[in-house]
């Protein structure tokens, strides 16, 4: 079986070609936000799940729902969804959008995990060299872990750069 | 002598100090399902074919099915401890393990970990698991022999230095047995061997280890173990293991044995991974590939020329070949040899030892069916003298096979054909061998002489062995100079073929047996 991303993936791949030509990359973000938070509700949920409901009530209520938050190409869009039964993957096209326009606009999303809270300086001077070592503009998020006990974490999608003290004890450990 | 504790913080010390800190940077996975040994892992997307990943609690896996959002990983061990939600690291190397001189006497498992309880296993080389094997220009043509000790094979299915022979039989037909007698008769002729167990019962094992202890052959053994309990993936591996360790001194100039016992567990481990990974399943239920996994392992076992052997050493060997014999073993069911794996396996090896129930339990042994048996090699893998007594031998049991029916009658025959039977009858007594005693070249040059120059033939057949016994224990007290430079030199220039004739001539007129 397929993971969800794989199926996700041809959706919103034309979804984002949709969104560069006609350039409305951010509406088009918007409206994949809410169309996943709209999924991941309850009842919602419940009724995309019922076999029941035939897909004319589906498409009609959930366009209800949605209203002026949809464009037409975003309506078209939902119809097609529900023609192909894969609402459920909204949440996952909604993923793979934002990271496709992240690339397109050449930035990454960067967490950064620290034992201590940086100031302002330090978060800066982190965003210049990630931004060297990965060639890419960096939207840094920081939180704070104490279980590090000191240095720092930082993690780019799959990639993990790990300079924090618990990292270097556990090589450590390791060699010993 | 213990150390004393300032030492040790000492040492501690060191390694501190010439440790080296650095920020490390790896990619990361989360573990998304774990059934039956298999991780189905989420993320990793830098992930190589069959690298190594690395589980929480030093647990290691084998990255088997890339796809693109997972990784479907073979965990190398146990697995229970690991959930859903666990992060899963890229080592960046692809499965490797230690090879060298001192792995020779220890038993290690499918990863080279030592589990004989001797202490650490000192080697500075690692080799992947999956290589490679030489190209067609690498290798040169088989022609020294590997002398496996014993009588039916070694004169009328010899095996060379550098051949794939194999072994093939019902259970309890004596496939082990060939090759521990193989492994006891390769002492001090600077044949390095290795026995990988696969799926095979500890006990099994450790009496296979303790015969090679008392035989005094295990300093130039490497025992590499993956038993019955032992997870599915580690049994697949272990013949590579095997192998890599083999090629280490393959690719040095020197020459190595190596027993795969036994193959078909290999393929039922690899079908079990197959099926749980939702490959599909084939012929038996085996997926796809299964000729692959046989072929590129026996693949490996060659002969390479002096050249690519200076190669690979930098040139620090020079004219001197390497060699890796590989003698994999194939357990049939019912004797059935056209069932899957035993064809596909048959078809890559370079000729097959058949080993049959029959012959086995009516005294045979090793129960050798020598017309069904083969190898493709022959007499270019022979020594001179065993290739000249060798032929006779051959012809006299395939005469006596063609009138074996006939033996019944034995009175109501004309003189030649019963001549044929009785001396076939005899032939095939002398081709006994007691097991864990393999013998010398000398020794099987006299029995094969006295059976092809008719000395036994004036004997009853139930007094052959004991014929054969005594004159052997004669050769080695009055003759063994001579049984010395057959040894040396393995040939049968006419000086020898006289010398024998005497020894045996003076030998019956003793009538000491």
């Amino acid at each position: 079986m397929s993971e969800l991303p794989t199926l996700a993936r041809p959706y919103a791949e034309a979804v984002f070609k949709t969104a560069v030509e006609s350039k409305s990359t951010k509406e088009w973000s918007g409206m994949l936000e809410f169309l996943s938070v709209v999924m991941q509700d309850k009842e919602i949920a419940a009724i995309i799940a019922n076999p029941r409901v035939s897909q004319e009530k589906m498409t009609q209520l959930l366009l209800d729902i949605c209203q002026d938050q949809l464009s037409k190409e975003g309506e078209n869009f939902l119809k097609l969804l529900v023609q192909n039964d894969r609402l459920i993957l909204a949440p996952q096209i909604a993923e793979l959008y934002e990271s496709y326009k992240a690339d397109f606009e050449g930035y990454v999303d960067v967490d950064v995990i620290s034992a201590y809270a940086l100031s302002k300086d330090e978060q800066n001077k982190f965003a210049k060299t990630l931004e060297k070592q990965l060639d890419k503009k960096v939207h840094i998020t920081t939180s704070i872990d104490k279980t590090l006990i000191g240095g720092f974490l930082a993690k780019a999608g799959d990639r993990v750069i790990d300079g924090s003290i618990r990292g270097q004890l556990q090589q450590l450990a390791k060699k010993l | 002598m213990q150390l004393n504790p300032s030492e040790i913080s000492d040492l501690i010390k060191k390694k501190i100090e010439n440790f080296d800190v650095n920020v490390e940077s790896h990619t990361e996975g989360t573990v998304v399902s774990v059934t039956d040994g298999i991780v189905r892992v989420h993320g990793l997307s830098e992930a190589m074919q069959g690298e190594m990943l690395e589980f929480p609690e030093n647990t290691y896996g084998m990255a088997l099915n890339l796809e693109r959002d997972s990784v479907g990983v073979v965990v190398l061990g146990a697995y229970q401890h690991i959930t859903e939600g666990d992060t899963v690291k890229c080592t960046g190397k692809i499965l490797e393990v230690p090879v060298g001189e001192a792995l020779l006497g220890r038993v290690v498992d499918a990863l080279g970990n030592p589990i004989d309880g001797k202490g650490a296993v000192e080697t500075t080389e690692t080799s992947p698991v999956e290589k490679i094997a030489p190209g067609v220009i690498a290798r040169q043509s088989v022609d020294q022999p590997v002398q496996l000790g014993l009588k039916s094979i070694d004169s009328m299915i010899p095996v060379g230095r550098g051949q794939r022979e194999l072994i093939i039989g019902d259970r309890q037909t004596g496939k082990t047995a060939i090759a521990v007698d193989a492994i006891i008769n390769q002492k001090g002729t600077g044949v390095k061997c290795i026995y990988v167990a696969i799926g095979q019962k500890r006990s099994s094992i450790a009496n296979v280890v303790r015969k090679l202890e008392e035989h005094d052959a295990m300093a130039h053994t490497i025992i590499v173990s993956a038993s019955a309990s032992e997870s599915a993936a580690l049994q697949f591996i272990a013949p590579y293991t095997g192998c890599s360790m083999g090629e280490y001194f393959r690719d040095k100039g020197e020459d190595a044995l190596i027993i795969y016992d036994d193959l078909t567990k290999q393929a039922w481990a690899y079908r079990q991974m197959s099926l749980l990974l939702r490959r599909p399943p084939g012929r038996e239920a085996y997926p796809g590939d299964v000729f692959y996994i046989h072929s590129r392992l026996l693949e490996r076992a060659s002969r390479i020329n002096a050249d690519e052997v200076e190669k690979l050493t930098g040139g620090k060997v020079k004219g001197k070949t390497g060699s890796l014999t590989a003698l994999p073993i194939i357990e049939t069911q019912g004797g059935d040899v056209s069932a899957f794996v035993p064809t596909n396996v048959i078809s890559i090896t370079d000729g097959q030892i058949f080993l049959e129930s029959d012959l086995f339990n009516s005294g045979i042994r090793a129960g050798v069916n020598a017309g069904l048996s083969v190898s493709r090699v022959g007499g270019a893998a022979q020594t001179k003298i065993i290739k000249k007594l060798g032929g006779g031998i051959r012809l006299d049991l395939a005469q006596y096979r063609e009138l074996a029916a006939f033996a019944q009658f034995a009175s109501d025959l004309d003189e030649s054909t019963r001549k044929q039977i009785e001396r076939g009858q005899r032939v095939t007594e002398l081709m006994k061998q007691d097991q864990y005693s393999p013998m010398s070249i000398a020794e099987m040059g006299v029995s094969l002489h006295a059976a092809n120059e008719g000395f036994l033939d004036e004997l009853e057949v139930s007094k052959v062995r004991d014929f054969e016994a005594a004159l052997q224990s004669y050769m080695k007290s009055e003759q063994a100079d001579l049984m010395q430079k057959i040894n040396d030199t393995g040939d049968y220039s006419d000086e020898i073929k006289k010398g024998i004739q005497s020894a045996i001539e003076a030998f019956i007129k003793t009538s000491s047996w």
